[in-house]
């Protein structure tokens, strides 16, 4: 295995919350879970943690300012350094990352959280589109991704058959992650006979509404090494974003999910496991020829957000589950990928390698 | 004492703030600012490698996560783009962000931009939003503010001689919101008591209004400087957050404000804030917040800090300048406020501050500071990498 | 099973157009549908920069386009919100209206799914009583042929935009609050006390933010209902959509005796507002049985508020600093 830039950053532990259609806890109680949990499967206390940072959102939420509750989770007292996006956690991982490149501090904790059940999605959804040309009519993601799932259709870029397996496959694989909403054994044919949601979607090929939230504890070279046995290393991690309005876009490629693979170096070597943010079933083929993935990388074993998607969360989630699988010795390397916006307009790409 | 790269400030820009920016779309007021630090900067759109966006709750516009539709209005479509959100301490942690970028060798280019556009909602609604909106942030700091009169013994005109200093600085500002050339501490004194002890006249305005720095890596200040172009170098910055409520917490001297000052100082070499820095631009939304944060943040003794005020130290023309733009309370787009602390404090050490320019001045302290006196971002800039050595 | 608490945002936006989307949403009100050059390329809807370069486009480019255009992605929308433009089942699709090189998002009114089609040809159906906004074109129908609205729209250009959104949130309430709010109803206090550092938290705070621990019924401690004053506000209420309040109000700062715990922003009762001081002795006042419900003030409890208790004041000059 190639020596190791000594500065670089490794996750070195982690925890998930249950995914839940309805969870009766605050997000703050879910944070305030996931963090022990994280910190503990790291071995360390927050006392240790030099840096924190939260994804989560506001009209999630339901409340201006919702974040701050929520730093109540992170044991800031002693006062830490610590920051927030409004943002999926995977992007806070980015800034956490980010910030101990800077080589003067150690450990840092990411976090995504938040509970989509307590309002309808498709309301709340249009108020991150366009304010004038989309927000004003109605148009939720479902919608918007609908004509991108046509588009593809009509380029023969996918069938809804294989996009009904897609369903079928993940819904499956989720049956072995403990952490996964929607599992079972589904029946293509059925799901093919089911009436459109939003056509050319059906109820199958939309993520389930999920209330979660996750935590990563990530470190630097020599403390990663002397807190874990088995570092699993950040090799590579970039985000681009593409052009906002859906329809003076190209639907049928992710052009910023190849830009940011590229950058991020996933093409130097292969993976064996790819967590996507592929929320909807008509996504997975698209990410995954613009990540340049083999047949031989395991799509969403986790089941992906298909099977839990706990918005602000899902995409630290895949970063999560794409570390799990190399720690489970399912890969020697793997990647994660986080989506935002309209028709997967923003992505992020998380490259990861296990110790040799 | 930096481990990481040097990060230099080459292009500033802000709008006009005022309390309607009618005259412009919300991708036109943003644009606006980063348009005028390109310009200053002397770079276009195409050669900024990474966008970092910052701004209150989304609430205040109704637009959610507007990184998205900002993405191609801020040039950032194939690049990365970056949304940051800490409450009113926002501004500076999105430059904070943007300068981690170049200081870990992501990017060589970063466009930092901060906004926003309050006309389009009410702030009042966004800040209280539902149970308890009438208190609204005067209402709920009102009792900091009290507390810091009583345990200092400041007389009761420093929290006016804050409110007129700022203003008459506004004067000096062309961007400025307020623009009150009346203004006197008798006037602030017989203005309405909005949150008691706290008048009209002593607390900010609601804002539109938008700024934009670029940040270069070391080859890029360097070039700015041999083209006649003086960067400001940041020689340290600091986050820091607490809970915001627990028995015990004391929100006018909070341990996270004095926690993030020790630490911005230790990287600069800082020992002696009050002498080795020239002026400070501070988040000051209500006028006593000027005397608490100078000494939450080590520049003047506890219980001292008003004397500073009512000495004119921080005046314009003063010993310690401090919000010489006139601070948040002349203009206050909330989630650019911040990042307009940090750009006017790189103005002052890149001698761009125009009318309100204290001379000679090369070491600036900025901060922001967010919800209940619990978010602090600050950072150090000066006219040169290691002003105060080791 | 878990109590469920409402709330909804919902508040009237208005938004700046600036000249480009201005003159797009007036020309919209005119039944016209422009474009804006950008390099080689005519976008519609205009932006006001390039998306690909983010370099400035100008008013003096916008051109005319359509009316009619070629659908090139569409979806079925069975089951309509109250945010959608139609309320009966419609397709959003993309159109390119002739002479523009992007696509239009915007809904077409079709019969039923199978008169969809990538292909298709569409117009706008103008909506009367137009006022510049992107739902002037009520929706597209299938063909070439425009169907024109009575009525010349605004007659100023059209610089502003209304907006508002109206979202229900339904957010469980924890057991802890719930055990909290029974408390007050019952005319007391809970307060829950955490078990390593010995603070105290009031309001159902289930966690403790300085041990990071979760609090629980074995946690539990009743707090006095007597106190003293530690700080206060006397607030001007401010106008604005959604502002209830009139007069000025106080809120004080209530420190409970023999307990380190402070409660913020509390109603002060039968004290004129230039008699409320620091050190004044209070006691908690709870609703009657014909009152409760309706009770206003900065929680939703049954405490009315807090009644000085008669007693002299207390004379500590460092309570000021009790804020939490």
């Amino acid at each position: 295995m190639a020596i190791r830039n000594q500065d670089d950053i490794a996750i070195i532990g982690w925890d998930v919350s249950p995914m839940e259609r309805h969870t009766a806890k605050t997000e703050t109680q879910m944070l305030l879970e996931v963090v022990t949990g994280a910190v503990g499967d790291a071995g360390i206390t927050r006392a240790e943690v030099d840096f924190t940072c939260a994804g989560s959102c506001d009209y999630v939420a339901g409340q201006a300012f919702s974040f701050v509750q929520n730093t109540d989770a992170i044991g800031a007292w002693p006062p830490k350094r610590d920051s927030h996006v409004e943002m999926d956690g995977a992007w806070a991982l980015y800034e956490a990352w980010v910030r101990l490149l800077l080589g003067d501090i150690d450990v840092a904790v990411a976090m995504g959280s938040g509970r989509s059940s307590t309002a309808d999605p498709a309301l709340i959804y249009p108020m991150e589109m366009d304010p004038f040309y989309l927000a004003p009519l109605g148009a939720d993601h479902v919608s918007l991704a609908a004509l991108q799932a046509r588009a593809l259709l009509d380029r023969g870029l996918v069938t809804e058959r294989q996009m009904a397996e897609i369903a079928v496959r993940t819904r499956r694989d989720a049956l072995g992650n403990p952490y996964a909403q929607i599992r079972g054994e589904f029946d293509i044919d059925d799901l093919l006979g089911a009436d459109y949601v939003t056509a050319p979607l059906r109820r199958h090929d939309l993520p389930p509404i999920t209330d979660g939230a996750c935590a990563i504890v990530i470190a630097r070279g020599d403390r990663a090494r002397q807190l874990s046995e088995n570092p699993i290393w950040i090799t590579g991690f970039a985000h681009v974003s593409e052009l906002h309005y859906p329809g003076m876009r190209d639907l049928c490629t992710s052009h910023a999910t190849r830009t940011a693979a590229k950058a991020a170096g996933l093409d130097e070597s292969p993976v064996q496991v790819a967590e996507l943010q592929a929320s909807f079933t008509h996504e997975e083929p698209l990410l995954v020829q613009a990540l340049g993935l083999g047949p031989d990388a395991a799509v969403n074993p986790s089941g992906g957000p298909l099977a839990a998607n706990p918005i602000m969360a899902t995409g630290l989630i895949r970063v999560i589950e794409a570390a799990r699988a190399i720690r489970e010795g399912r890969a020697r390397r793997s990647v994660g990928h986080a989506s935002s916006g309209p028709c997967l307009q923003q992505n992020l790409v998380c490259v990861l390698e296990g110790n040799e | 004492m930096m481990a990481h790269q040097p990060c230099a400030i080459v292009g500033i820009g802000q709008t006009h703030h005022k309390s309607r920016r009618w005259d412009v779309s919300l991708g036109g007021l943003v644009r606006e600012a980063a348009s005028r630090a390109l310009e200053d900067a002397h770079m276009d759109w195409v050669d900024i490698d990474a966008v970092v966006l910052g701004k209150a709750p989304d609430l205040f516009e109704g637009i959610m996560k507007p990184e998205l539709y900002l993405t191609d209005a801020l040039g950032a479509a194939g690049k990365p783009m970056f949304r940051v959100h800490t409450a009113g301490s926002v501004g500076g942690a999105t430059g904070i962000v943007a300068s981690h970028l170049i200081e870990s060798g992501r990017h060589p280019r970063v466009l930092a931009l901060g906004y926003q556009k309050q006309s389009e909602g009410n702030a009042q609604f966004a800040l209280g939003s539902g149970k308890g909106a009438s208190l609204g942030a005067g209402g709920a700091f009102a009792p900091y503010m009290r507390s810091y009169i009583y345990r200092s013994g400041a007389p009761a005109d420093v929290g006016p001689m804050v409110a007129v200093k700022d203003r008459q600085n506004a004067l000096k500002n062309p961007y400025a919101h307020l623009r009150l050339a009346d203004i006197s501490v008798e006037s602030v004194k017989a203005s309405p008591m909005m949150w008691d002890p706290v008048r009209y006249l002593e607390s900010c305005p609601s804002s539109d209004g938008a700024c934009a720095v670029v940040f270069t890596d070391e080859a890029g200040g360097r070039d700015a400087a041999k083209a006649g172009r003086a960067p400001a170098w940041v020689i340290g910055s600091a986050v820091r957050s607490e809970p915001s409520q627990f028995p015990g917490r004391d929100p006018v001297r909070p341990v996270a404000a004095l926690d993030c000052a020790t630490d911005v100082y230790a990287q600069a070499g800082i020992t002696n804030p009050r002498e080795q820095v020239d002026c400070a631009e501070l988040y000051v939304p209500f006028s006593w917040y000027e005397p608490m944060w100078l000494e939450a943040h080590h520049i003047a003794a506890q219980h001292e800090g008003w004397k500073m005020v009512e000495s004119g130290q921080t005046a314009l023309g003063g010993s310690f300048p401090v919000n010489m733009s006139g601070g948040v309370l002349s203009s206050n787009p909330i989630g650019a406020s911040g990042l307009l602390r940090f750009a006017e404090a790189a103005m002052q050490v890149r001698s761009t501050a125009g009318e309100h320019q204290v001379d000679g001045a090369s070491v600036a302290v900025a901060q922001a500071y967010g919800a209940s006196a619990q978010y602090f971002a600050m950072w150090v800039v000066a006219n040169r990498l290691d002003p105060f050595g080791e | 099973m878990t109590q469920v608490t409402e709330s909804t945002i919902s508040f009237p936006y208005k938004r700046s157009l600036g000249p480009v989307i201005g003159a797009f949403l007036t020309g919209l009100a005119q039944q016209r549908i422009l474009g804006i050059r950008c390099g080689e390329r005519v976008l519609c809807p205009p932006l006001e920069w390039d998306p690909e370069t983010g370099v400035d486009l100008v008013p003096e480019d916008l051109v005319e386009v359509g009316p009619a255009g070629t659908v090139t992605s569409w979806n079925w929308v069975s089951a309509p919100t109250e945010q959608h433009p139609l309320h009966h089942p419609f397709a959003f699709a993309l159109i390119r209206l002739d002479g523009a090189d992007t696509t239009l998002v915007h809904v077409v009114d079709a019969e039923s799914i199978d008169a969809m089609a990538t292909g298709m040809r569409v117009a706008p159906r103008w909506k009367e009583g137009r006022t510049g906004h992107i739902t002037d074109i009520s929706a597209f129908v299938p063909g070439e042929q425009s169907v024109a609205a009575a009525g010349a729209g605004p007659e100023e250009p059209v610089t502003m935009m209304d907006y508002n959104a109206s979202i229900t949130y339904r957010t469980p309430i924890t057991e802890n609050t719930e055990r909290a709010e029974r408390a007050t109803e019952d005319g007391w206090f809970l307060g829950l006390r955490c078990p390593i550092c010995g603070r105290t938290y009031t309001g159902g705070k289930g966690y403790c933010p300085i041990d990071t621990i979760e609090l629980k019924v074995t946690d539990e401690v009743e707090l006095p209902q007597t106190g003293v004053v530690t700080n206060y506000t006397i607030i001007t209420p401010i106008q604005y959509p959604g502002q209830t309040e009139t007069d000025p109000f106080a809120r004080v700062h209530v420190l409970l005796d023999g307990f380190d715990v402070v409660m913020g922003y509390q109603v002060l009762i039968e004290v004129p507002n230039d008699e409320v001081r620091i050190g004044l002795r209070v006691s908690a006042v709870w609703a009657s049985e014909g009152e409760k419900g309706a009770v206003s003030g900065w929680t939703d409890s049954n405490l009315v508020g807090w009644i000085p208790t008669g007693e002299p004041d207390v004379d500590d000059p460092t309570l000021v600093n009790r804020i939490n």
